[in-house]
């Protein structure tokens, strides 16, 4: 399986097929498979927009409309009126949320594939003591899912001082062992031995070999880490729920299960999360569908965060 | 190639040191911090107790070691026990579903030209960029009649569907997992398939092969590996199972609070005060998941490094 | 946590074969005081210092508290709105106690005191002068917030039970108000015939302290102490017969089973497909709020009787305000308790967010709940809740267990309905459960 994860150094698509690849289908074939082939995907297309869809619909709905019309046609849109709910409720926490989201996120991620980098060059790259050890632990580490970590490290978190702030959250997002685990296989494999001795008897460091030559060819690979620690972070849900008890700390995720449960009290909240849950999905949505392509080197590890 | 390291010990030896130390430390430090400090802490904890003087403790408390009874009363929990099993059947039924449905997919796409199938999948894997929690409010929606076009729509059809009964909320589950994550897994797949080699196409085609047939005999068997591997992980993170039953709970009452191991120790850790216990349950589940996995993956032999 | 030195060798054998981080070990070996109840008063804010108090509550009671803050600039309340304690209110607070960052104040359910107790999350008020206000309160409450003399909690509200239903539609199918549980019977089977989609009631397999007001209310006492030792009692002859009774209106399809307070309820109370509610007072502002367009149609009436004549209420909910361990200022703490529960703006403010039944001695006389109210059809219907309150069983117990037992309770109910097996065979298996919890407490229990 390794050779999943070997960096896509070549263009996926051959250049054989350069000019827009022929389709398997292309051969004339009866259209009437075609058509159910047609048919197929697009239910399934359905099935996977539909619920985005109705989303999309009910965050312009007011209170009364949610529960009174048809779900998947509009009602009296007042989209405009919800968002002003939203961002104002509790002195404008909800954009607060989302601040901390992209913090705990977007720092955790880049942080996590630097780190990822800078170990996995080491792993691939140099020879000492110990060099299996660390990575069969970290290793196991990849092995071992984020959620069974939250709990104790909730109650180590609190022995130091450290449960409730940004730390709490941070800290554990800047480690990824599948980031160290794919960039020591690429690294390995794609920074070029020779080119680090050249720059080597050209007198750089070892730090600089890494931050000029070899952190430039392993950028594929970084990207990868990269969105994919983006999204564990940003549905790593157990974490903050065990360490934040300050609700300006909270990632949108949180902020909005909390909002949930309270619409029992507040019935307007119902509205709020509902609106609020597609302002987040929104620029998610979006990203995934725009970076589709980068979501390929180390596919198959993917799995891990399913 | 045949790599050529500078020698061990001497000048270039040590500089090799400082350079392994400042790459390597911080990683290993917070690795440290957020990974092997918390399962020794957890595992510390689990083999302690508290003790408490008078009817409600007023007069104190006093931590003990206690051994193993937290693992003891852990085991003993029938709720916790049968949130394994819980969770087990979540995986053999999802698992299989997803990535049925997640290969049907791929295989259709590939017979469609790229700007069709790049819409398509694009459209598929949309649920993925949304986080588990929100999906699950989502669905909830969904589920809930007054709010859901669903139950209204089969309703009108003289269809009484309860997606939180005691023997459907657990396919509401499943479902919301292979709507999360099965257009994932079509773009992992149709990675996989763009790398078939086209000569093995065109020598189907020659042979005269049917669609049928080239899924079948070249397809499925080169994407198998990719399966597996997908499977394992995927069994492996139902282990996992949390913040979709809880977000649902508020709507379902079959769901528990033990109704899978994590909500267990997330139940005994924060509701019930026992955090010792709680420990006890989370080495357990780590233990069995790392178990999980390693062997899995010792038998299909994935570590080749 | 208290003789963290015991443990060290534990702990260092541990580190020593390097299970444990350094940093990890460090931390623990740093001594933390043992946990107690305390003896002393803590400090008073330094002179001339902005006290700011971090308040956690489920009632949504921003007015009174920006009310409070604009008459006392020093001591500022800065207010959260939690889930409800029972759903995950009570977690975020003990895992905050846990890692030491709770709130100054929280609102805590009378039956969930004696939990905070057993984990001395709470402040001792008593060092702080509070049995000034005593006389403030009403006793049965005042006595809820005490504990072996020492006084731990502020009164806010009980939750007297009623019988709310939709008077139009009662009129519309000619039913009359049951008086008696017989002829609540009767109503639900005569709701059934004239609209046969509709269920009277909507029985919750989840509703534990629903059904705990209501075997209160037949006269049972599930929990009670004896010397240092607990007793529970969960399934006497009382509950038997009450639990008999539901177990009945099951059986002959006249109640709805699923749980209330969640969106599908809120719709079928906008339809009037839930057109009655055995609910405490603070239902009020429930049924309000997630069914406005039936102004109008609803009307309060007593509970029904097991005795024709008698007019027994029941307790469900109710709350104080509690001071936590994580104060720092507990006297400030306590004086905003004591001003939000009993000024009677404040109060005004919080029968408006629907807060229950006021804890303060004639907090009813001439606040907003004397009115007659437009929504429950003119009614003054706070006059059967000020009945209701004076005719509350106010014996009743609870263990430091109670959130255990309901979840225990509710996943036993929850499997008997949907099995159809017998609801007495459900509160067996949680009484014995129950007795486990306290047992694992390292409390002394006995079951009657």
């Amino acid at each position: 399986m390794a050779a999943d994860v070997r960096p896509a150094a070549a263009p996926q698509e051959s250049p054989a097929n350069g000019t827009g690849r022929r389709a398997l289908g292309a051969r004339r074939r009866p259209s009437t498979s075609r058509i159910i082939i047609v048919a197929a995907l697009t239910l399934a297309a359905l099935y996977f927009l539909i619920p985005a869809y109705w989303l999309a619909v009910a965050a312009t709905k007011s209170l009364g409309g949610l529960y009174g019309s048809f779900g998947l046609w509009f009602s009296e849109p007042q989209l405009w009126a919800n968002l002003t709910a939203l961002f104002t409720h509790d002195g404008g926490v909800f954009l607060r949320w989302s601040a901390n989201t992209l913090l705990y996120a977007g720092v955790g991620s880049v942080v996590a594939t630097l780190l990822a980098a800078s170990t996995g060059y080491v792993l691939a790259k140099f020879e000492f003591r110990g060099r299996d050890t660390v990575f069969n632990v970290v290793l196991a580490g990849v092995l071992l899912p984020g959620t069974a970590l939250a709990l104790p490290s909730f109650m180590l978190f609190t022995e130091l001082g450290l449960s409730n702030t940004v730390w709490a959250i941070l800290l554990p997002s800047m480690v990824s062992p599948f980031g160290v685990y794919l960039c020591r296989i690429y690294a390995a494999a794609a920074v070029p031995d020779a080119l680090i001795e050249a720059a080597r008897v050209d007198g750089a460091g070892e730090i600089r070999i890494f931050a000029t030559i070899a952190l430039r060819i392993m950028t594929p690979a970084l990207v990868t880490v990269l969105l994919f620690q983006f999204v564990s972070i940003w549905n790593n849900f157990f974490l903050p729920l065990v360490m934040l008890s300050d609700d300006r700390l909270y990632p949108i995720t949180l902020g909005l299960v909390t909002l949930n449960s309270i619409s029992e009290r507040v019935p307007e909240t119902v509205g709020l999360v509902v609106t609020g849950s597609f302002v987040a999905v929104v620029p998610l949505a979006v990203m995934m569908i725009v970076l589709q392509r980068f979501w390929r080197t180390g596919l198959t590890e993917g799995g891990v965060k399913s | 190639m045949a790599t050529k390291h500078p020698p061990r010990g001497g000048p270039a030896g040590r500089r090799n040191g400082a350079a392994i130390a400042v790459l390597l430390g911080p990683f290993l430090a917070l690795f440290a911090l957020t990974f092997v400090g918390p399962i020794g802490y957890a595992m510390y904890q689990s083999v302690i107790g508290v003790e408490r003087m008078g009817a409600l403790g007023l007069e104190g408390s006093r931590t003990v070691f206690v051994g193993l009874d937290n693992y003891i009363e852990a085991f003993n929990q029938l709720g916790f026990i049968e949130g394994f099993g819980t969770v087990a059947l979540f995986a053999l039924v999802q698992v299989p579903l997803m990535l049925a449905l997640a290969t049907l997919l791929a295989l259709l796409l590939e017979t469609l030209s790229d700007r069709w199938a790049g819409l398509f999948r694009a459209g598929f894997f949309l649920p993925y960029g949304v986080p588990g929690v929100i999906a699950s409010l989502l669905w909830g929606f969904l589920y809930t009649p007054g709010t859901s076009p669903i139950t209204e729509l089969l309703g009108r059809a003289g269809l009484q569907v309860d997606f939180f009964g005691y023997d459907t909320v657990l396919w509401s589950l499943v479902n919301i997992a292979v709507w999360q994550f099965a257009g994932y897994n079509v773009l992992v797949l149709v990675a996989q398939l763009k790398a078939i080699p086209r000569d093995l196409y065109e020598a189907a085609a020659i042979d005269g092969a049917s669609l049928w047939t080239i899924a079948w005999r070249i397809q499925i068997p080169l994407i198998r590996p990719a399966l597996v591997l997908t499977a394992v992980f995927s069994i492996i993170g139902a282990m996992q199972l949390f913040s979709e039953p809880l977000v649902l709970q508020l709507l379902a009452p079959a769901i528990t609070d033990d109704y899978t191991p994590n909500l267990s120790a997330y139940k005994e850790a924060f509701t019930n005060n026992n955090p010792n216990l709680a420990a006890a349950q989370a080495v357990i589940l780590a233990v069995v998941a790392g178990v999980l996995s390693f062997g899995f993956l010792r038998l299909v032999g994935w570590r080749r490094t | 946590m208290a003789i963290r030195t015991i443990d060290r060798r534990t702990l260092l054998r541990w580190a020593g074969t390097g299970v444990l981080a350094g940093a990890g070990a460090s931390a623990l070996s740093a001594c933390a005081p043992p946990r107690r109840v305390a003896t002393e008063p803590k400090p008073p804010p330094p002179a001339g210092e902005r006290v700011e108090l971090d308040f956690w509550t489920w009632l949504p009671c921003k007015p009174s508290v920006e009310l409070w803050n604009r008459q006392n600039p020093d001591i500022q309340v800065r207010l959260r709105v939690i889930t409800a304690g029972p759903e995950g209110g009570y977690q975020s607070m003990f895992s905050a106690l846990e890692a030491g960052t709770g709130p100054d104040l929280a609102q805590v359910e009378y039956e969930q005191l004696p939990a905070f107790l057993l984990e001395q999350g709470l402040e001792n008020l008593s060092l702080y002068d509070v049995e000034q206000y005593k006389d403030d309160f009403i006793d049965w409450q005042w006595e809820m917030c005490s504990s072996g003399g020492q006084v731990y909690a502020i009164p806010q509200a009980s939750g007297p039970m009623a019988f709310y239903y939709r008077h139009d539609l009662f009129d519309e199918w000619g039913i009359d108000v049951p008086t008696t549980w017989d002829e609540y019977r009767d109503a639900a089977r005569a709701v059934r015939e004239a609209a046969p989609g509709v269920r009277m009631e909507t029985f919750s397999p989840i509703g534990a302290q629903w059904m705990m007001a209501l075997a209160h209310q037949a006269g049972a006492h599930w929990v009670r102490t004896d010397g240092d030792t607990w007793v529970l009692d969960m399934v006497d002859a009382t509950t038997r017969k009450v639990l008999e009774f539901w177990a009945g209106m099951i059986e002959d399809d006249l109640v709805d089973l699923a749980p209330i307070s969640t969106a599908s309820w809120f719709k079928q109370l906008q339809t009037g497909d839930a057109p009655t509610l055995l609910g405490a007072s603070w239902y009020d502002a429930i049924i309000k709020g997630n069914a406005p367009d039936t102004e109008g149609s609803w009307r309060v009436a007593r509970m029904p009787q097991w005795e024709a004549g008698a007019k027994t209420s029941a307790n469900w909910g109710g709350s104080a305000t509690a001071v936590l361990r994580s104060c720092e200022y507990p006297r400030e703490a306590a004086a905003f308790a004591h001003w939000l529960n009993t000024d009677p703006e404040s109060i005004d403010l919080l029968v408006k967010a629907g807060y229950g039944w006021p804890a303060a001695v004639g907090g009813f006389d001439g606040s907003l709940l004397e009115e007659p109210d437009p929504f429950f059809d003119g009614q003054v219907y706070n006059e059967v809740f000020a009945e209701a309150d004076r005719n509350i069983d106010t014996s009743q117990r609870f263990p430091p267990t109670t959130l255990q037992m309901y979840s225990n309770i509710n996943d036993a109910v929850a499997a008997a309905v949907a099995e159809g097996t017998s609801l007495v065979g459900a509160y067996e298996r949680a009484a014995r459960l129950s007795g486990d919890d306290l047992r694992a407490k390292g409390l002394d229990v006995r079951e009657a």
